[in-house]
């Protein structure tokens, strides 16, 4: 079976996942339905930053301006829908996803369960490690303002 | 120095379990090559022209003794009983297999080590001094900072994926041994008498193809803001850093198309929003990492005079006088251990070396050691009444060259012997130099003298700042080398400066001759004690021009 029809939805934390269309920027409005689909290298903004569903696509899955642009819709426009990544995405770094704000990811191989464990060993990809040093969109603060250091 | 503490402990565990199980997917054909590539990259794993590379994290290049023995039983263990130190104050084992790589991370983590972001194009190890902390011109030790920025860009969420690798090196002394003019970010830290701990910081510096020399864009920055200002230079490049072009897509190129007034614009207003958000330093954890690296006791020692050991022993004077640096507390000295011994590879060192160095450390010292950028060990702190008994020892060991800062003290990459991006052999031209001047009254007469050799633009040999720079160079489909003048790093409080090519490349076996002829000009037209990069300024690259191309034709 090709790759693409394996693809599935996932969800990265409790929000379920809408079934709204994504369209591309020049062919959405603020104030209809529809989801926006976006490039990595949009300037982000208040307006964009309405719609209720947002997916950022990767050229490649190494390509980070995605994390910055999720950071940015996310801490700076106020940006609260649903926040889904598309392209090329995967189960590797879905981890930097959750915790730069994405709320769900298109992935094109089915070797993720719905709870974000590996199908084949059960691993968790979405969060690898139980904490870490910096402050996210997921995490406000530092690890040195949350837990006593030095023990 | 910093130790762990269960925090560290748990995420650096965490990230050994994470890659054995990526590697184990691997194996099992279920991560595409092209994506395990990048996450081993980010543990550390090269793969070079003949086998995988290890390049474990030194962070600033300060080691324990316990660390090095562990390097050293590594070494043994899984490589073939030597490593290599780095330009960037790493450890590099040549020989490991790749399914072996967990196990060796595993070990490290056992003495609070890694391997985590020592490649791949993410924030690397930060590098600084190899004299912080005791160097005598320093006004601050740059390690808690160093520190602070190590444990901010491990794992950072938003920049782990930049458009290419990204360096940063820090010094807190007049003379900049970190070279922070050719880094992605420098930093110079101080204290001023209002604001406290600050950081004037320069951007876009670097070597490989388009050399470039880092640009100030801020002054004076309060120690609180280090991270959040860091992050706003991050977000800036990890946005608009060129990503269709590898050799285009280091941050100077895009300091350069966007200005130094423009690219400081950007971030400014960025750190905007960031300034006084969580990421700000708070002073409880400024002063929890300051107290790793306060001074150590010191047990006054008797004042004592070298005076008649180094009558008696004329090499002992000598590499007194070329290895042995002031240290800020009387009656103490640093010690640099030369790896650069004719016919070993420049910062080869074999385990048993290491376990020598490690109980060195231990025996006259506080047990600590560090990795230099110029590929030598140092001892922090020596008695001084206990020097010649070190240096004994370390003849002994083949670590006891007096020839540290001269001509002998190359930088050399490890070339076309290893890596397979490499236009040229670097190792063996290393060697044939060593040979050519192997007098070292001849070298000491000369005085201070980098000599930086690179297989190719890479330029991990530096060769853009060595006095004399040597670049392997493809021409036709043969080994030929580019030499270039003037570079300097930034030392003796001299501005950094990169060098100038002297003309046509030459082929490997007439190198050495070439450096003879550019060294007869030299003492011919030097003055007094001037140094080769002094007399270069002075009467410029044509008297040496004219030499090298009129007896060559
Ligand atoms: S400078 Fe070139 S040849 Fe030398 S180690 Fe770096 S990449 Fe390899």
């Amino acid at each position: 079976m090709p790759l693409e029809e394996l693809g599935m939805i996932l969800a990265l934390n409790d929000r379920t996942p809408s079934e709204r269309a994504m369209v591309p920027q020049a062919d959405w409005a603020a104030d209809g339905e529809d989801g926006l689909l976006l490039a990595v290298d949009v300037e982000p903004s208040e307006t964009l930053a309405q719609a209720p569903l947002i997916g950022v696509e990767f050229p490649a899955f190494n390509d980070g301006r995605a994390l910055s642009l999720a950071v940015l819709l996310r801490t700076r426009f106020g940006f609260t829908g649903e926040l889904r990544a598309v392209g090329d995405v995967r189960p590797d770094l879905l981890h930097y996803l959750v915790r730069c704000g994405f709320d769900s990811a298109e992935l094109k191989s089915n070797a993720v369960s719905a709870s974000g464990a590996l199908v084949s060993t059960g691993f968790n990809v979405l969060a690898p490690y139980r904490d870490n040093y910096q402050a996210s969109v997921v995490e406000s603060e530092p690890a040195y303002r949350r837990v006593r250091r030095g023990a | 120095m910093y130790r762990y503490d269960t925090f560290d402990r748990q995420f650096v565990n965490e990230r050994v379990a994470h890659y054995r199980e990526q590697t184990e997917r691997y194996l099992a054909g279920e991560i595409p090559d092209e994506e395990f590539l990048q996450l081993r990259l980010r543990n550390g794993l090269y793969v070079q022209r003949l086998a995988p590379m290890l390049r474990v994290a030194v962070p600033y290049g300060t080691l324990s003794s316990e660390q090095l023995r562990r390097l050293a039983h590594i070494a043994r263990h899984w490589d073939r009983g030597y490593g290599h130190l780095s330009t960037r104050q790493n450890m590099q084992f040549n020989w490991p297999e790749l399914a072996e790589v967990p196990d060796i991370l595993e070990s490290l983590a056992e003495v609070e080590m890694h391997a985590i972001q020592t490649s791949g194009n993410c924030i690397r190890n930060v590098t600084t001094d190899q004299f912080a902390g005791v160097a005598s011109d320093e006004s601050l030790d740059p390690r808690p900072y160093c520190e602070l920025l190590r444990q901010w860009s491990t794992n950072h969420p938003e920049f782990d994926w930049l458009p290419r690798k990204f360096k940063i090196a820090v010094t807190g002394a007049s003379s900049d041994r970190a070279a922070i003019a050719v880094h992605d970010i420098g930093l110079a830290v101080y204290r001023h008498t209002d604001s406290g701990v600050c950081f004037d910081v320069y951007v876009g510096g670097g070597q490989g193809r388009t050399p470039a020399v880092a640009q100030l864009i801020r002054q004076g920055l309060p120690v609180q803001h280090l991270l959040t200002y860091t992050e706003a230079i991050m977000r800036v490049y990890n946005r608009y850093g060129r990503r269709d072009n590898k050799y285009k897509a280091r941050i100077k190129i895009l300091v350069k198309a966007m200005t130094a007034e423009g690219f400081q614009q950007r971030v400014d207003e960025e750190w905007a929003h960031l300034k006084d958000s969580p990421s700000t330093l708070t002073e409880g954890e400024i002063e929890r990492m300051e107290a790793f690296f306060r001074p150590h006791n010191y047990p006054a020692a008797e004042a004592f005079d070298l005076g008649g050991e180094r009558l008696r022993d004329q090499q002992f004077d000598r590499w007194v006088r070329t290895n042995v640096t002031e240290h800020k507390v009387s009656g103490y000295a640093v010690v640099t251990l030369s790896t650069k011994i004719t016919g070993v590879p420049p910062g080869d060192v074999s385990d048993a070396q290491m376990e020598a160095v490690a109980d060195w450390a231990d025996e006259f010292g506080f047990g600590e050691i560090r990795i230099s950028h110029d590929q030598n060990f140092v001892l922090p702190d020596v008695p001084v009444a206990r020097l010649s008994e070190l240096w004994r020892n370390a003849c002994e060991a083949q670590l006891g060259a007096a020839n540290a800062g001269l001509l002998s003290d190359m930088i050399c990459c490890p070339g076309g012997d290893y890596c397979s991006l490499a236009n040229a052999k670097s190792i063996p031209l290393a060697e044939a130099i060593q040979r050519r001047f192997d007098d070292y009254d001849y070298q000491y007469d000369l005085g201070s003298l980098d000599i930086n050799i690179s297989g190719c633009m890479n330029a991990c040999g530096h060769h853009h700042v060595g006095h004399i720079g040597i670049l392997g160079v493809d021409k036709k489909g043969a080994e030929f080398y580019q030499i270039s003048l003037g570079g300097h790093s930034g030392e003796h409080g001299l501005a950094a400066s990169l060098g100038q090519i002297i003309g046509p490349s030459f082929s490997r076996a007439t190198v050495p001759d070439v450096i003879a002829r550019i060294l007869d000009v030299f003492v011919a037209q030097r003055v007094e004690e001037e140094t080769f990069l002094g007399c270069f300024r002075r009467i410029g690259m044509e008297p040496f021009k004219q030499q090298v191309y009129e007896r060559a034709a």
